[in-house]
């Protein structure tokens, strides 16, 4: 009797498993209170864009889903899509953690975003046209001069030089966040050497390689094309007396990089050559390549290197990373760099702040994009606002990027906000301040099943002679929850970003 | 192609290809030792002397060499790493590379690194020797169906044939060396059997069983011969360096580069000197000499081809005129 009524039970728990192993995945899934969630709405149906989405994903119970995680790191893991983290001799390396559950955005949406972003890319650049050439914008008071002249970024040596095509920010990487409204905001503009967009493709081709059949159901605007037409954007502002079929080098500080695999990945897809900086010389204001044939010239660099890092020359004397007198050359006309030198002055989160002001500075238009409100604390009226109410704010040094330097007010303790109040107070133009904006928030996997995690997005906009703006972007994901830092470096993930290619 | 590549491209095959020779000589060697009593000191030292290493100071019993042939880390002929080795020149060129050989090439060493491996090593040795030989098997297929044929694959061939040319003439070098300074095995079903193992070593005993005439009571010789001199064994060192030579012509036409250089002519000489007549005889009565050649040479050939394409002197090259290398690209 006894073994029978165990054998019973037992057969029961197994069905009552089985059918919690069934249940789909949304099925316990709560959207976030305060934040727009990105694939359902305030009342948890999924927004229109979002259905086939939500539906097909819904039908895989946790198990299943849990394979096709296992199936998506395997695939990551074997092709060396990893970063190094230097804690021992050997290096360990880790995955850049990806989600599976995408990140759609609706086509309308996507439409104004375009425009916002070359609106905000072109005028990025006119001003620095305009900061390197005549200065109107300083001598008309629209930004303060001291302000862009004690900016870090800011290259005095470049003064009165015109990059090839008048072009500066030939790859912009654009911040932005969804608030509750469902606005998209700026958070910030990295003119310098943005990274992750190899990221963006090879979540792509890991989520086709485990999803085949969403992507014939749902149409998504294809990210592939990016390398082509990086190329294609980057020839197009070669020098003059380069001929018609420029040399393009991508410029990498070396494989212990951890940028590395991202700069592999984009010279393979270019087909450009991939050079570290003792693999070239400059001779006679030409720049060189050493092959194994002798000398080859090249015409376009494409650097994953610091400005200051590029010329022992011209800037700081102990960088290995760079080729002397490559500045020399890029004065002459000889080649071009890309992003241009001095570009840093706009990633300046002060500088920033006036970057609406520069659209109607320079193309007498109306931002599409709006800025998070900041707080400048080398103004004395904003300077004492921080102080007085660091624990709501979000306070960031100007020139840091990666999530590093910066104080979530709300989170943190009061040793934390005494030390900032101090750092502020030393040097107030090395800082800004912004309210907590809740970014929006996405089913994400976590060890309770799918739970709302906030995310970012950063696209691509690629200039040459024209401006394009890749269909898609690297959506980074806060792992933590409640956390609003997306940052790698500070743990996020990502996920694959859909632009939707049919309203629905 | 960028002379800092081309080197990565060289030294990624001769590290496979170097892992695959260690797997296949503690294979046979293990193998060996099973039929036969042999000295201590005829075990396992011949493999470290093989490999170059003389200055090991640890047990020279079968489980502390396997050890320290396969998984230690501090040993830099030890196969996991010549497998790091190896990864890490792929990862640095894996643009270069086609994307299949990185793939593969990074699962196997992930997979040499992982519990599967280490479990094959205690419970079938055998399979696990014979799966990381197999490693540069698959990358030279995978290679020769994927790969473009240009300077990078003419650097990774002539890298692996360099390094079989060398591994070759050492194995049959140190394990000659062993045998004469052991007249007791010489003539006895031992010699034979070394012979053998020899020829195992560098998958041979097939091939030269097909192949060799053999004179009775000169098995030794036959087997030096056909190891040396058998232009239709692909691991025979003359074999291996006519290869060699074939990329290196390659390269200079690939790379529209001159000709004729230091590495070219010190091929061309090495190999004429093994096709001469004389060089049967010198085989029969100066092995060990002709062996010394051989390695020698390998070594200021791999010197060579750093000072040829890989240490690029800007001072060693005409610039022609910007405008006119414009109009040649």
């Amino acid at each position: 009797m006894g073994s029978q009524t165990s054998s019973s039970n037992r057969i029961v728990g197994i069905e009552d498993s089985s059918a919690i192993r069934q249940q789909s995945i949304f099925h316990t899934y709560k959207p976030h209170q305060n934040a727009r969630d990105d694939l359902l709405d305030w009342d948890g149906k999924p927004h229109p864009h979002c259905k086939t989405l939500v539906d097909s994903i819904g039908k895989l119970s946790s198990n299943e889903f849990q394979d096709k995680r296992s199936a998506a790191d395997l695939a990551f893991i074997t092709q060396g899509i990893t970063f190094s983290v230097y804690s021992d001799c050997r290096g360990v390396e880790k995955i850049f953690p990806f989600d599976l559950v995408p990140r759609p955005v609706e086509k309308k949406e996507w439409s104004r975003l375009e425009i916002g972003l070359k609106q905000r890319t072109k005028a990025l650049n006119l001003f620095l046209f305009d900061v390197y050439h005549e200065q109107n914008i300083l001598n008309d008071n629209v930004i303060p001069r001291d302000m862009v002249e004690s900016s870090k970024g800011f290259r005095k040596e470049m003064i009165g030089f015109t990059p090839p095509g008048k072009q500066y920010i030939h790859i912009v990487g654009t911040d932005l966040i969804r608030n509750p409204d469902g606005e998209f905001l700026v958070l910030e503009d990295n003119c310098r050497t943005p990274s992750g967009v190899s990221y963006v493709i090879e979540n792509r081709v890991v989520m086709k390689r485990i999803f085949p059949d969403l992507f014939k159901n749902i149409k998504v605007r294809r990210v592939e094309d990016y390398p082509q037409k990086l190329r294609d954007a980057l020839s197009s502002v070669a020098p003059h007396n380069s001929g018609p079929n420029p040399r393009l080098a991508l410029l990498t500080p070396g494989p212990f990089n951890s940028a590395y695999f991202e700069h592999t990945f984009l010279a393979g897809n270019m087909g450009i050559e991939l050079v570290m900086g003792s693999d070239l010389f400059v001779h006679n204001d030409f720049v060189y390549m050493k092959t194994t044939g002798g000398p080859k010239r090249v015409d376009v660099i494409y650097r994953r290197v610091d400005d200051e890092f590029l010329d022992p020359k011209a800037f700081r004397t102990d960088s290995m990373l760079g080729v002397p007198n490559l500045f020399n050359a890029y004065l002459k006309g000889n080649v071009t760099i890309a992003n241009a030198i001095g570009t840093g002055v706009c990633d300046d989160k002060a500088i920033y702040m006036y970057v609406e002001d520069m659209i109607r500075y320079y193309l007498a238009e109306e931002p599409i994009l709006k800025n998070v409100p900041t707080y400048i604390c080398s103004r004395k009226k904003d300077l004492s606002y921080v102080l007085d109410h660091l624990e709501e704010l979000v306070v960031k040094a100007v020139n840091e990027s990666g999530g590093y330097g910066m104080l979530m007010g709300p989170s943190s303790t009061a040793a934390q906000r005494s030390e900032f109040k101090e750092k502020i107070k030393a040097n107030p133009r090395n800082y800004i301040a912004q309210p907590v904006v809740t970014l929006s928030a996405c089913p994400t996997w976590t060890e309770e099943g799918l739970a709302p995690r906030h995310v970012d997005l950063r696209p691509y906009v690629v200039s040459g002679t024209d401006s394009w703006v890749l269909p898609g972007g690297l959506t980074r994901t806060a792992l933590v929850k409640g956390s609003l830092v997306v940052n790698s470096s500070q743990g996020g993930g990502s996920k694959d970003t859909w632009v939707m290619e049919t309203d629905v | 192609m960028i002379s800092r590549l081309a080197e990565h491209c060289f030294w990624l095959s001769r590290y496979i290809e170097r892992a695959e020779n260690t797997a296949r000589l503690l294979e046979v060697n293990q193998n060996w030792l099973l039929d036969f009593d042999v000295p201590v000191d005829l075990q396992w030292k011949p493999l470290l002397i093989i490999s170059g290493i003389h200055d090991y100071t640890g047990n020279l019993d079968k489980e502390s060499i396997l050890n320290f042939m396969t998984w230690d880390h501090e040993n830099p002929c030890s196969i996991v790493s010549s497998m790091t080795q190896a990864r890490e020149n792929a990862r640095v060129i894996r643009e270069i590379i086609s994307a299949e050989m990185w793939e593969r090439l990074n699962y196997n060493y992930l997979w040499l690194q992982s519990n599967t491996a280490k479990d094959l090593y205690e419970n079938n040795r055998y399979e696990l020797y014979n799966q990381i030989k197999r490693i540069n098997q698959l990358l030279q297929g995978i290679g020769e169906s994927t790969m473009l044929r240009t300077e990078a694959w003419e650097f990774y061939q002539f890298g692996r044939h360099l390094e079989r040319s060398g591994q070759t003439a050492r194995i049959l070098d140190v394990k000659y060396h062993m045998l004469q300074s052991n007249p007791d095995i010489s003539g006895s079903n031992i010699e034979i059997s070394y012979w053998t193992s020899i020829l195992k070593s560098c998958s041979g005993y097939e091939p030269f069983l097909k192949h060799a005439q053999i004179i009775e009571n000169q098995v030794g010789n036959a087997v030096a011969e056909f190891l040396i001199l058998e232009e239709s064994f692909p691991r025979s060192v003359l074999y291996c360096l006519k290869e060699c030579l074939n990329s290196a012509t390659s390269i200079s036409y690939k790379s529209k580069s001159k000709i004729s250089n230091s590495t070219i002519e010190s091929l061309k000489t090495l190999n004429t000197w093994l096709s001469k007549d004389e060089i049967k005889q010198l085989i029969k009565v100066q092995l060990h000499s002709v062996l010394t050649n051989i390695v020698d040479n390998v070594h200021s050939i791999s010197d060579s081809m750093t000072r040829t394409y890989f240490n690029f002197n800007p001072d060693d090259h005409i610039f022609e005129n910007n405008e006119a290398e414009k109009v040649n690209y």
